[in-house]
């Protein structure tokens, strides 16, 4: 499909240039291309439930905070650090399974909410449970040794490895039955039901697509920051950024959330260090701005899809944008 | 121009974007110190409290001149970040000091929690990092070599407290812990429960709040119910506010009544009103203290009368710890005669002096030995201390 | 046995305040078929302005209860027009956003200017005993207070001609529309009452909780599950479901530590979404 085609025109340089940061630049901007792959995957991940499936999840800080106590508690018990990591990847996605049987037989405002307070009730639970989670007091990690340039590459490439595995895995659904039939499930559920669509299976397995990458994503970020408490693993605010990431870029599509995870980390970059005070402000009016003038997101913008509709066709006449 | 070219122009732009933000900075006659603060979101109110203190120090230092560092003085520079309480945001935060503008030392923020994180990126790169408000033992019992921290561990309090109160009050029998389940809070709670049985106290009750509980009235008239002669309550400015005036609502007294850390800051009094008078705390700090010191304020006194022209109010444990970690600091460079990061690191280990804020010597993991931690209670609206001897000013009164 | 009754008036005291709370939310909910996520932050404004209204002008906060609502009143009236408006047809995922994004410039608004020490309104208003069981003075007034205005709610929507088309508008949307009902002004006016009721909300916060930022987000996800428990778009629902979250929560820190007590909730919560998603009180509506 020719949008594939376009898209990998933009994303593999993207691609190199991160993974060619460590020799390029200093380790901050290591760092940067580090948060930029890990909200790549993240975003990704919503894609799956929260793009094709149409279903507003905001459950991403749920599996993030659940692979992430999964690795650090793994980590703690002796295991390597990547074993650790694929297994917190089976548990969050099991975690998923058992949840999406429960939750995904609610729709819309009620999905929502849901969504949100599972985030809650897993950030109680291990608050609460101390005597496995530490409770407040958070769980520590043996720190990973070797100098920062060393742990900045080892870093950043897990998590590169992590969002090409979440795009590789976008192509696939996107281009199969399963997308196919999500894509159904978003326009109207009822006729995708009659259709022969398997709506519950289909739910569910976008959902569980929606939490593997996020567990892996919790599970590198405690090894890496080697400190988690409840209420960092379980961030209400990243739960709402990581959607607004996809949107930006273009929920639904393959790349768009690269690119919504990419351009929102430079701006958050660019306005971090300059506006003190007004961090949150100035993020809250880039999301008005999202939501009033780029509602289908950046890929969606009219403008690039009528050049794009003149480069595919050049043999029929042309479309006077 | 074609879509997709536009697309990789898009992103190699954002991505030169990034490169291109703040070029190192060259100047060399200037000590850079990286303050990662907590000035939005749940710590706010802490976070400017360590930036009113650095400041502070700051102005004297510079003033004088600069710091002396092998018979040449160079001034101070403090490079200020709001990481927004934000756990991921205070460790990118580090390294942007530290790799991009090439901080010299680092101050650690607010809170265990995040002290932790800090020091974490801190002793990757083997930058001294001194943390002026954390003092759970678990912040430092990593390994850590490079992390120094002005308070002294939490155990310390608690032992004090209740040897002195059993001393005074020897009715006292019974003792109800409620603490909140966050870092400090329940690492104080867990620490009185150890000592209220090393002292023979009875612990009729002991549990825990989640963070963000609105209403405490069910606990307490749990409370209540176990006719406690002390009740023992941690947490943060505003669970203490909640819980003493849902306690006085109630009509759940004790002959002894602590909060950690609440009377040990202004906004705790001003908010309960007349409410206050009686609760004891413990503190790692009082303004009443007499110490004497050969540091840019020279006494606890000095420091004491400018914060109160400056601010309008007294200063608390938080803001002198944060103005005695710079002190302490300085003393080190100054003695190291250079600012070589691993030099200053073995004169900071080596510390032993006197500041305005007490006497600092750290032990082998990095905290301020422990001593004699003053043990305050609020009485007619105004905190009284009431140990140790030194800084005396008036006798434990019992709540009636 | 007293022990129980001073739990169970606990609950209530507090389930009052939930209710108040949660009532302009689940109108907002229920007839606009919004998710504000800006509640909790104009709950708390209405805290700020009460508290700085008593703090630098002595004002009384009852009489301060005359002039934050109708100052919020007008904010969310103008709010809804410029902004909200333009989203209102389109899915929870972009309206949820848009208010969490304003919400977040508010909240950095409010932080900068009013800053987050808690504050709290030092006036006594004493406490009453009935046989040992205590009720707290402000508590007390304030659920006294809550319970009166959201009665007078009720009775406004019932009875004035503003009050009908917005329930009408909440039954069904077209057919008001072909009865003349101009929808967009109900939609103003709703989320105008909305803010109003937060700032009721906010002016007896004030006076029975030490107000600070940090709780917004506290305050919205009670209100959540206040509308899940209760039932949307509805005043008799908000208390419903404020009342019981309130007994709920009470009784469940009584019984299993006040560790699990918000727990509870938010367990009940999550099972009510799955089974019975409407509430106790509500119809089947927006999903």
């Amino acid at each position: 499909m020719n949008s594939l085609r376009y898209g990998l025109l933009w994303f593999i340089p993207l691609a190199i240039l991160l993974a060619l940061a460590p020799f390029i630049s200093n380790n901050y901007i290591v760092q940067q291309a580090t948060f930029v792959c890990m909200y790549a995957a993240l975003a990704l991940s919503w894609n799956f439930i929260g793009g094709y499936t149409g279903y507003p999840s905001f459950s991403t800080s749920a599996f993030v905070g659940f692979g992430a106590y999964a690795g650090a508690l793994l980590q703690n018990a002796g295991m390597p650090m990547v074993l650790a990591w694929v297994f917190a990847t089976i548990f969050t996605g099991i975690f998923a399974a058992c949840l999406g049987f429960a939750i995904l037989r609610m729709k819309g405002h009620y999905f929502a909410i849901g969504s949100i307070s599972i985030v809650e009730i897993v950030r109680l639970i291990a608050a609460s449970w101390s005597s496995l989670t530490g409770g407040g007091e958070g769980l520590n990690l043996p720190i990973f040794r070797g100098g920062p340039e060393h742990a900045g590459m080892v870093f950043l490439y897990s998590f590169l490895v992590l969002m090409l595995l979440a795009v590789i895995t976008t192509v696939i659904v996107d281009r199969s039955r399963l997308g196919f039939g999500l894509r159904c499930i978003e326009q109207n559920e009822d006729a995708a039901d009659m259709v022969g669509v398997n709506v519950n299976a289909s739910k569910i397995s976008a959902f569980v697509l929606s939490a593997i990458f996020c567990g892996t994503a919790g599970a590198i970020s405690a090894s890496w920051v080697s400190y988690i408490s409840p209420p960092d693993a379980f961030s209400i605010v990243m739960t709402l950024k990581v959607p607004v990431m996809a949107m930006l870029g273009g929920a639904g599509t393959i790349f768009g959330p690269v690119l919504g995870a990419l351009v929102f980390v430079g701006i958050e970059q660019s306005v971090l260090s300059r506006f003190l005070d007004y961090n949150q402000a100035i993020l809250g009016l880039i999301i008005v701005f999202l939501i009033f003038f780029l509602p289908g997101g950046l890929l969606r913008i009219s403008l690039f899809q009528k050049l794009k509709q003149r480069i595919t066709k050049p043999s029929t006449p042309e479309v006077k944008s | 121009m074609r879509f997709s070219k536009m697309m990789s122009l898009l992103s190699l732009a954002g991505f030169l974007t990034i490169l291109a933000t703040k070029p190192a900075m060259a100047a060399d006659d200037v000590i850079r110190i990286g303050a990662p603060l907590a000035l939005t979101g749940a710590l706010a109110d802490e976070g400017k409290k360590q930036q009113v203190a650095y400041a502070m120090w700051l102005k004297r230092v510079n003033a004088a001149g600069g710091i002396n560092v092998g018979g040449k003085k160079m001034k101070v520079e403090i490079i200020a970040v709001d990481y927004q309480t934000d756990e991921k945001r205070a460790q990118q935060i580090a390294e942007k000091l530290i790799t991009q503008d090439k901080v010299d030392f680092l101050t650690a923020p607010f809170g265990s929690g995040h002290t932790k994180v800090v020091a974490g990126v801190a002793e990757r790169y083997g930058v001294p990092v001194m943390a002026s408000v954390a003092s759970s033992e678990s912040v430092f019992n990593q390994g850590y070599k490079f992390l120094f921290g002005t308070l002294s561990p939490n155990g310390g309090i608690t032992e004090n407290m209740a040897k002195m109160f059993v001393k005074v009050m020897p009715n006292v029998k019974k003792i109800a812990i409620l603490g909140r389940e966050d870092v400090f809070p329940k690492s104080m709670a867990n620490e009185m429960k150890a000592s209220a049985e090393r002292a023979g106290l009875q612990v009729v009750y002991n549990e825990t709040y989640p963070v963000g509980m609105l209403d405490h009235a069910t606990a307490l008239s749990k409370i209540k119910a176990s006719s406690p002669d002390w009740i023992y309550i941690s947490g943060y400015t505003q669970d203490l506010v909640l819980a003493r005036k849902q306690m006085s609502d109630l009509k759940i007294t004790a002959p002894i009544i602590t909060m950690i850390t609440g009377p040990s800051y202004q906004e705790f009094i001003t908010a309960l009103g007349p409410v206050a008078d009686g609760v004891t705390s413990a503190s790692w700090w009082h303004h009443s203290a007499l110490y004497k010191s050969n540091d840019v304020f020279g006494s606890t006194q000095e420091f004491y009368k400018e914060f109160v022209a400056q601010n309008k109010s007294d200063p608390d444990y938080v803001n002198a710890s944060a103005a005695a970690a710079l002190i302490t600091l300085q003393k080190a460079i100054e003695k190291a005669g250079t600012i070589d990061k691993a030099k200053v690191r073995d004169a900071l280990a080596a510390t032993d002096i006197m500041t305005f804020y007490g006497p600092i010597k750290f032990g082998p993991n990095g905290m301020n030995q422990g001593r004699e931690l003053p043990i305050v209670q609020v009485q007619k609206g105004k905190v009284v201390p009431l140990f140790p001897d030194v800084i005396k000013q008036g006798s434990l009164q019992a709540i009636k | 046995m007293q022990a129980y009754i001073q739990v169970l008036t606990n609950g209530l005291m507090l389930g009052a305040l939930y209710a108040c709370i949660a009532v302009g939310f689940s109108l907002v909910w229920g007839v606009l078929n919004i998710i504000n996520m800006m509640h909790g932050s104009l709950i708390i404004l209405g805290g700020y302005l009460t508290f700085f209204g008593w703090f630098h002008l002595k004002i009384n906060p009852l009489i301060m209860l005359l002039i934050v609502p109708p100052f919020l009143f007008l904010f969310g009236y103008v709010l809804q027009y410029v902004m909200i408006n333009r989203v209102i047809a389109r899915p929870v995922l972009a309206t949820l956003t848009l208010t969490f994004g304003l919400d977040m410039i508010l909240y950095n608004f409010m932080n900068v200017v009013f800053e987050a020490t808690p504050r709290r309104i030092t006036m006594d208003f004493g406490s009453f005993s009935f046989y040992d069981v205590v009720l707290p003075g402000d508590r007390l007034l304030a659920m006294v207070l809550a319970f009166a205005l959201t009665g007078i709610l009720y009775w406004v929507m019932r009875t004035s001609r503003i009050g009908r088309a917005i329930v009408a508008v909440r039954m069904d949307k077209d057919a008001a529309a072909l009865m003349g009902i101009p929808i967009n002004r109900v939609y103003a006016v709703t989320f105008a009452i909305s803010a109003m009721m937060a700032g009721v909300c906010g002016v007896l916060m004030a006076v029975t909780f030490p107000v600070t930022t940090n709780i917004s987000g506290l305050l919205l996800g009670k209100a959540f599950a206040v509308c899940v428990i209760g039932g949307l778009g509805s005043v008799p629902g908000a208390l419903v479901g404020g009342l019981a979250l309130g007994l709920i929560e009470s009784l469940s820190g009584n019984w299993w530590g006040p560790q699990n007590a918000v727990l509870t909730g938010s367990v009940l919560m999550i099972i009510l979404l799955m089974t019975r998603p409407t509430g106790l009180l509500g119809k089947a509506g927006y999903e």
